[in-house]
């Protein structure tokens, strides 16, 4: 535990072993399971995940960035799993899982997972306790439709904007395709948000996206294009 | 030598040692040695398929195997296709190289809209192609689907020797077309029209 190395970030890391992270759980899973209703994830085998209840959920991220035991200080990952036909689970359909480490010590890694119903899927945002959170939420809402409540901006952000329903639920068809008839709209948000940061926009570039009438015609043209190609050769 | 000069009037009758060196040269040859005969067709699709200039759509691996295409060891400059524009007004030969997304699709497509025609399109690679092994909700199954490919490239990615081979056979198609059918069906279409 003496040996430490410096991090990009001119941090010191202390270096993990087995010992280390079996005490970092052990003191982690006691606090959890006491102050914020936490319950032990059996199905995780190699390292320590801890159900919480959804209300408790920005309370006990808080308190594992902030508490100087712990400053897990690293949001790695958002996202969900689709329990739909999963074998033996009784529980609500949906998780939300979010990975947490720390910069300072590598055996401070742990897993939290809030349980969503399918009524009304939907657990509180922290976006602000971490920045990443943002788009990390945004990918999440946008494969699996789990609303973030507070979230500032839940947009897709994988998918185009015309797609329809959310294609890592399992009840999604695996076979379905989803056109898309034009250009996702970039020029205007990025200048909205331009303006919003205090800049000056002198002159507004025409969007280059092709008109409807344009894209009406893509799945037309191409077929009749196809066919000339075949009768030619 | 009197009947000689009649049956090959461009003879003269000065010896060809007293002569100018480039005015024999040129006098001898003749007209049968100066001058080809062939057809527009053959003369347009001559020129026309060496001297392609690709657009590369490039957005996987298949890409990075056309730089070593592009590069000296394979080097596509020998066909005459190395002019590489990063305009599609510029180009006539679209080399999508790489998977493409519905999202990605109505760009592809406008982007060969606006390349002048005419204008072929190479499909590279497994992706391009039939989606590859994306067979999921955000892949186009082909490119096929938005635009008309000459070429098709099988490979995941493909060796450049498969790029060269498409080339080629992309050479034999351009130099198989025929410019006047192609005009005389636009001036038809136009007389309809008009």
């Amino acid at each position: 535990m003496s040996q430490t190395a410096t991090t990009d970030l001119g941090r010191e890391l202390v270096p993990a072993n087995a010992q280390s992270r079996k005490a970092f759980q052990d003191q982690a899973f006691q606090i959890l399971s006491s102050r914020f209703e936490g319950i032990l994830d059996p199905a995780d085998r190699w390292g320590l995940t801890v159900i919480l209840p959804a209300p408790k959920l920005r309370e006990a991220v808080r308190f594992l960035r902030d508490d100087s035991e712990f400053q897990m200080d690293l949001l790695l990952d958002v996202t969900a799993i689709d329990y739909l036909e999963y074998p033996g689970h009784e529980e609500a359909r949906y998780a939300v899982v979010y990975n947490l480490r720390s910069q300072r010590n590598a055996a401070r890694r742990l897993r939290l997972k809030v349980r969503v119903e399918e009524e009304s899927p939907s657990v509180p945002s922290i976006h602000d306790l971490f920045k990443i959170a943002n788009w990390q939420e945004r990918e999440t809402w946008d494969q699996y439709g789990i609303v973030f409540a507070g979230h500032p901006d839940l947009r897709r952000l994988l998918n185009h904007i015309e797609f329809q329903g959310h294609p890592l639920r399992k009840d999604y068809p695996a076979r379905k395709r989803q056109w898309l008839s034009t250009n996702d709209p970039l020029v205007d948000p990025m200048v909205a948000r331009l303006k919003s940061n205090g800049f000056t926009v002198l002159e507004a570039p025409t969007a280059n996206a092709p008109s409807v009438e344009e894209t009406d015609l893509l799945g037309k043209v191409s077929r009749e294009q196809r066919n000339n190609v075949e009768k030619q050769s | 030598m009197g009947e000689g000069a009649k049956a090959a009037p461009q003879t003269t009758s000065i010896p060809l040692t007293q002569q100018p060196p480039v005015a024999a040269l040129h006098q001898d040859a003749g007209l049968n040695q100066s001058m080809v005969t062939t057809s527009i067709d053959a003369l347009i699709g001559w020129g026309r398929k060496n001297s392609l200039w690709p657009f590369t759509f490039g957005t996987a691996c298949c890409a990075i195997e056309f730089m070593a295409l592009a590069a000296s060891k394979y080097d596509l400059a020998r066909f005459g296709a190395e002019f590489m524009r990063f305009s599609p007004r510029q180009s006539d030969l679209l080399i999508v190289a790489g998977t493409i997304t519905y999202k990605q699709a109505p760009i592809l497509r406008r982007i060969w809209e606006q390349m002048m025609e005419p204008r072929w399109v190479i499909s590279v690679g497994a992706c391009a192609s039939t989606g590859g092994f994306y067979d999921c909700y955000c892949t186009l199954p082909g490119i096929d689907e938005i635009v008309p490919v000459d070429v098709y490239i099988a490979g995941c990615p493909p060796r450049p020797e498969a790029y060269i081979e498409a080339l080629l056979q992309l050479q034999d198609k351009i130099q198989d077309s025929s410019y006047m059918k192609d005009r005389a069906a636009a001036n038809h279409q136009r007389i309809q029209v008009g």
